[in-house]
């Protein structure tokens, strides 16, 4: 067996902070004295990540999620725990890992803004000890996957900013890292882009195996690539396991829908469950997880030839981690550590 | 890779870069020059008003140290803690702490390229001052060589020494009055005011004793001749222990500072 490619135990960072309070007199006994507090962004957490996986880091704003990945980088210092990414201690920040792993933050630009991308390539190109061969075979690559041709002899405060996220990337991947951390890569982006960048991350995992780590605030793009995904709140892994068994997991009810005619139509099926919507006959149900096998044999039996058709299915992705960091799921089922526990 | 390479195409972005702000780069140059010609005004005033000369310096005599000061402090001149605070501030920091090369080298090559494409028309200028005022140069060709490592090593020492005043950021968010406190202290104590012959004798003394001399009034008085050749020898070696202190200052601050630095932003 394969060492992990990103293994982390018990990591940790906590953010001394400087607590002001309100009103003058407090302001001038600040000067003199200041009350810190200290917030943990990540509260030690451990996983592991294997070669060539792309795996999701899923929470709310200030979960922790880029602190995490800001320390799988190199870029932070933890405040305890450990973690080896490529065999390196990643806050060492040694020049032979630098030069295998990229992170990419949304947003943020990396290139000279002045000048075309193609000559903050070149400089990028000397920077990484790129040889000329292996430099040409790797633009002309990202040149055709990201459309970057019209792009690259622009300067870059010219570029909208889909355009100058396409560079980015290729800026960033220019050196085929063998792992990538993405933190929100499509943010901000229009729909299409959206579409468009994940395609090239689902390429560019499958043509170079890199391993991928990324964090999104849309569904759709922890969908489209990630079979894997890791949910943070907190600073706490809440799960880590697959996409698909995250619904049953952690959403203790599943939705059922009947599609009503004849004298059923308007009628009232809260006795089955709780209803959440009902429009034109057509019903959808929630129902506790244990009882959903129940509940659509009770619709069949009862409602006979009125029930036109019958689904259940787990509620949508986006609804089961809404009710996660809402904390209702907490609330109302489980204990998040033994969540934690048991997941995968 | 070799840092050659690396420097030969950050040189090349860096001067594409700078050709879009010519006017700006002209107007810091300017700026520059500034206060030295005021100050040489000044004196020049006093030494009419005193037959001629103040302590044995003619007119000719503070043109030539001002002119020489004006092309040392261009030469030495380096600006990394007001822009790494920026940096540090705005998460800017992060993508180059990502790269396989040290942030200083950037900072070296900004530095460059600045140097590079102003001092033609800031040695024109001088060249105007020169005959303006009548220069009086009693430079020896032993003075040109020492200069030589004595200008590189006071650059050096600026550098350093504004990289240790920088990565306070690290620590405080603003740290801009370290800053000024740092220009304070050299306006008094390198030789900006006057010739380190004309002040006081304590503050002479203070100004052998510390740093700031020797990164501006020390190259200013090779330049000008005004040292023996053992002199100059002696400041070179004292110039060199400077350096070799803020390097060490400035790799214990790094470490120590990279160890705070929060990424916010980016």
């Amino acid at each position: 067996m394969t060492a992990p490619v990103v293994s982390v135990h018990g990591l940790k960072k906590i953010y001394r902070v400087h607590e002001r309070e309100t009103g003058l007199g407090a302001t001038f006994r600040s000067l003199v004295k200041r009350k810190y507090k200290d917030v943990p962004a990540v509260a030690g957490i451990d996983f592991g990540i294997d070669a060539g996986e792309v795996v999701g880091f899923l929470g709310p704003n200030g979960a922790g999620k880029t602190t995490t990945l800001k320390m799988l980088s190199g870029l932070l210092f933890p405040t305890g725990g450990e973690a080896q990414v490529l065999g390196h201690v990643p806050w060492r920040r040694d020049d032979r890992f630098l030069r295998r792993m990229t992170l990419l933050m949304g947003n943020r630009t990396q290139l000279v803004w002045d000048i075309p991308a193609a000559d903050s390539f070149l400089v990028l190109k000397e920077i990484y000890g790129i040889a000329d061969a292996g430099y040409k075979e790797t633009l002309d690559e990202l040149t055709e996957l990201l459309e970057l041709q019209p792009l690259l002899h622009k300067p870059v405060r010219q570029l909208s900013l889909g355009e100058r996220m396409k560079v980015e990337f290729a800026a960033g991947l220019l050196h085929r890292p063998e792992i990538v951390f993405l933190d929100e890569p499509t943010l901000g982006l229009d729909i299409s882009m959206q579409a468009r960048i994940r395609t090239f991350i689902r390429e560019l995992n499958r043509r170079s195996g890199a391993t991928i780590l990324l964090t999104s605030h849309y569904m759709d793009d922890i969908v489209a690539l990630c079979r894997r995904v890791i949910v943070i709140h907190h600073g706490q892994i809440l799960y880590d396991g697959g996409l698909a068994d995250l619904a049953e997991r952690m959403a203790p009810y599943k939705l059922v829908g009947a599609t009503l005619r004849g004298a059923a139509l308007g009628q009232d099926l809260s006795e089955y469950g709780q209803v959440v919507s009902d429009e034109n006959g057509q019903v959808k149900l929630r129902v506790p997880r244990a009882q959903a096998a129940e509940t659509t044999a009770r619709l069949v039996r009862d409602l006979g030839d009125s029930l036109a058709d019958l689904s259940l299915e787990d509620p949508p992705i986006e609804e089961v981690i809404d009710r996660v960091f809402s904390g209702e799921k907490l609330a109302d089922h489980a204990d998040p550590r033994e969540l934690a526990g048991a997941a995968g | 890779m070799t840092l050659l390479g690396i420097y030969q195409a950050l040189l090349v972005a860096g001067f594409q870069q700078a050709a879009q702000y010519r006017v700006q780069a002209l107007l810091w140059m300017l700026f520059s020059i500034i206060r030295p010609i005021i100050f040489l005004a000044a004196w020049a005033a006093v030494a009419a008003t005193q037959g001629g000369s103040v302590g044995g310096f003619t007119i000719g005599d503070f043109t030539t140290y001002y002119v020489c000061l004006t092309l040392v402090a261009h030469l030495t001149m380096s600006w990394n803690s007001h822009e790494f605070e920026f940096e540090v501030r705005m998460g800017r920091l992060s993508p180059k702490l990502l790269r396989p090369l040290h942030p200083l080298h950037y900072a070296v090559v900004d530095n460059l390229i600045f140097k590079l494409t102003t001092i033609v028309p800031l040695s024109l200028v001088l060249l105007g001052v020169v005959l303006t005022f009548g220069a009086r140069f009693e430079t020896q060709p032993y003075h040109l060589i020492l200069f030589v490592p004595s200008v590189i090593l006071a650059a050096a020492l600026m550098f350093y020494v504004n990289w240790v005043i920088g990565t306070l950021a690290f620590w405080v968010t603003r740290m801009r009055t370290a800053n000024t406190l740092f220009m304070r202290a050299s306006f008094v104590f390198a030789g900006q005011i006057a010739p380190i012959a004309l002040v006081p004798g304590w503050l002479q003394a203070m100004s052998y004793a510390l740093p700031f001399w020797y990164m501006l009034g020390a190259p200013t008085e090779i330049l000008r001749g005004s040292t023996t050749f053992e002199g100059s020898l002696l400041i070179i070696a004292a110039q060199a222990v400077w350096l070799g202190l803020s390097w060490v200052a400035f790799k214990f601050a790094w470490r120590a500072g990279l160890r705070q630095y929060a990424a916010v932003g980016a």
